[in-house]
């Protein structure tokens, strides 16, 4: 079942990164880009972690996917993307990345993963928020400090001084 | 004289049905009982009392009313039952369908109309079966330049994603579809799925009006999802806990709207504005852009979208109930069933039936579901109530609430819910 489970969702998740790439339509790219995403927080769905599956829907599906449809709709392609259309360039790129993939491969095959046992129970998301608050916290506050940064920044980028008209009040 | 059919012979319509009769009992001999023998072939047919449920056994059983109530029961038990009547989508439904001719009654009240009047003599009652009847006879019409895929698919990707937020609300003890240890995340996950429909729907049709109102939708959505999350952060907190079966039981005592009521406050308003409900139906805003990002969309798909939203509306009422007002907690006020049925039977005149089997539900579940669907129409009531009050108001005033006071708000709750907490008074090994 899960090895079933497994070759469905790589299936997707490969497929739909391709038609990412490929699709002439930019829309349509980007749905494919939220299949490659959701086929991620699959693969952590099956690595029992759905804390982590959760979160990567929320965020990249909910968040970053509608970030770019957002761009891609309000923005006129022709504009932004120049083609550069090479057959030798595709098949070169097509190439390194079968290279990279057999190097990362045999290093992740040569690392002992074959020895993980498996049917873990799921991983806590206490232990998670254990580990952050003890042996992680300098991560911890770094992360909270760019959140904040960042979260201040987009109010403050938002902020509009716009001239007042006296007959609408807020 | 108008006459429907001019050519009506009475023997001809005699001849057709039995024209009909006799094909439907051909194919469902040649082909029908074949693929039934196939089916319960790879099915795997439950034991009930000890005895296999043979298809010969069953059909007996259905026929004694006596004896019904196994099969009942087994059924019940079933991960299909779950899903499509009871927690599940049938549930929901049927509450939905109570909200929408609620509403438009209550809405026509509160503006001194009579609302639907005619259709089933009594105040109307029939008429949303009339919608109903209407939106699936209606022809369906695609505009010529819509990206037809996502047109399509877009209205019923929003039933399901409304389908998917109800399979994680607990409606009474063990009673809910999904019983994820991380049910709170996933509600956000669904949550987050919303947006992204919409704006595909709305770009899709091709049209400046969706389009517009599927921009609105957007900015909406997105702005509000943020103080959404954040309010409900506080009752986490306090819980110690994202399972939503455990938040509702955690709260036997008191709800959490006791000690939170700012993150209620805060929920609330956020729960209309991502249901687009007046004050904030600017996706919809039927006065400037016609009908918002639903424009284009007609016949069963406008009726598949209205059942999403319906049924969406249902689930973050749910949602309300679940994390703030004790979901299915509440005095026992559903009577014990009685012995004497179990042990004699029911004496109806002359002739004794004993049933055995009963009661199918147990009493707390009766009474969690009873409080449950009590507390949640009350919320569904208060969802409705500002459409008669309020004005829409603008999306400049929309987005600063939202992004001002909304989020500065939903960290005072956080910082009440962490006081109470290191203050000893509530949260795990607490006080109270």
């Amino acid at each position: 079942m899960a090895d079933a489970v497994f070759l469905a969702l790589s299936v997707i998740t490969i497929g739909s990164a391709i038609a990412a790439l490929e699709l002439r339509s930019l829309i349509y790219g980007s749905i494919a880009l939220m299949g490659t995403l959701g086929g991620i927080a699959g693969f952590f769905l099956l690595l029992d972690s759905p804390f982590v599956a959760m979160f990567q829907l929320a965020v990249y599906v909910g968040s970053i996917a509608v970030l770019i449809l957002f761009t891609v709709m309000l923005v006129k392609r022709e504009l932004i993307f120049k083609k550069v259309e090479d057959k030798r360039r595709k098949f070169a790129g097509i190439a390194l990345m079968l290279v990279f993939m057999v190097g990362l491969g045999a290093v992740i095959m040569d690392s002992g993963i074959k020895s993980i046992t498996t049917d873990e129970p799921a991983v806590d998301f206490r232990d998670i928020g254990a580990d952050f608050l003890t042996y992680y916290w300098p991560a911890l506050i770094l992360m909270a400090l760019i959140l904040a940064g960042s979260v201040t920044g987009a109010l403050v980028l938002a902020r509009r001084e716009d001239v007042e008209n006296e007959q609408r009040t807020n | 004289m108008s006459v429907i059919a001019p050519k009506f012979k009475f023997s001809e319509f005699v001849k057709s049905i039995l024209d009909n009769l006799f094909w439907f009992l051909l194919i469902f001999a040649l082909i029908g009982l074949p693929l039934v023998q196939i089916i319960l072939f790879y099915i795997e047919m439950p034991v009930i009392d000890g005895e296999l449920l043979t298809p010969f056994l069953a059909l007996t059983w259905l026929a004694d009313p006596s004896r019904t109530l196994p099969i009942l029961k087994s059924f019940m038990a079933t991960d299909l039952f779950r899903i499509a009547a009871f927690p599940g989508f049938g549930f929901a439904a049927l509450l939905a369908a109570g909200t929408i001719f609620v509403e438009r009654k209550m809405l026509a009240k509160l503006q001194l109309r009579v609302g639907p009047f005619y259709c089933g003599k009594i105040e109307g009652i029939l008429q949303l079966m009339g919608d109903g009847l209407k939106l699936i006879s209606k022809e369906i019409i695609i505009p010529a330049k819509a990206d037809k895929p996502i047109f399509w698919a877009a209205p019923v990707i929003f039933v399901g994603a409304a389908a998917a937020f109800i399979a994680l609300i607990p409606v009474a003890p063990g009673w809910v579809v999904a019983d994820v240890d991380v049910g709170l995340l996933a509600v956000f996950a669904v949550i987050g799925f919303f947006p992204i429909i919409t704006i595909l729907s709305a770009w899709s049709a091709n049209s400046k009006f969706p389009f517009i109102g599927g921009i609105r939708a957007l900015h909406q959505m997105v702005s509000f999802e943020i103080p959404l999350i954040l309010s409900l952060l506080g009752v986490v907190i306090l819980t110690g806990t994202l399972n939503l079966s455990e938040i509702a039981a955690s709260q036997s005592n008191f709800p959490w709207i006791v000690f939170l009521p700012v993150g209620a406050i805060v929920f609330f308003i956020t729960i209309l504005a991502e249901l687009e409900r007046i004050p904030f139906d600017l996706p919809e805003a039927e006065s400037e852009i016609v009908a918002g990002w639903l424009t284009e969309l007609s016949g069963m798909m406008y009726g598949l979208v209205q059942l999403g939203t319906y049924l969406k509306l249902y689930a973050f009422a749910a949602l309300f109930v679940v994390l703030f007002l004790g979901g299915w907690n509440g005095p026992m006020i559903w009577p014990p069933f009685p012995e004497e049925i179990i042990t004699k039977g029911i004496e109806a005149g002359p002739i004794t039936i004993t049933i055995p089997g009963l009661p199918l539900f147990s009493q707390e579940t009766l009474n969690g579901i009873v409080w449950f669907v009590i507390k949640t129409v009350g919320v569904i009531f208060f969802i409705l109530l500002p459409r008669g009050v309020f004005p829409r108001i603008r999306i400049d005033m929309l987005l600063s609430l939202g992004w001002y006071k909304l989020i500065g708000l939903a960290f005072v709750n956080i910082f009440i819910a962490l006081g109470l907490l290191y203050a000893g008074v509530l949260g795990p090994g607490g006080m109270l």
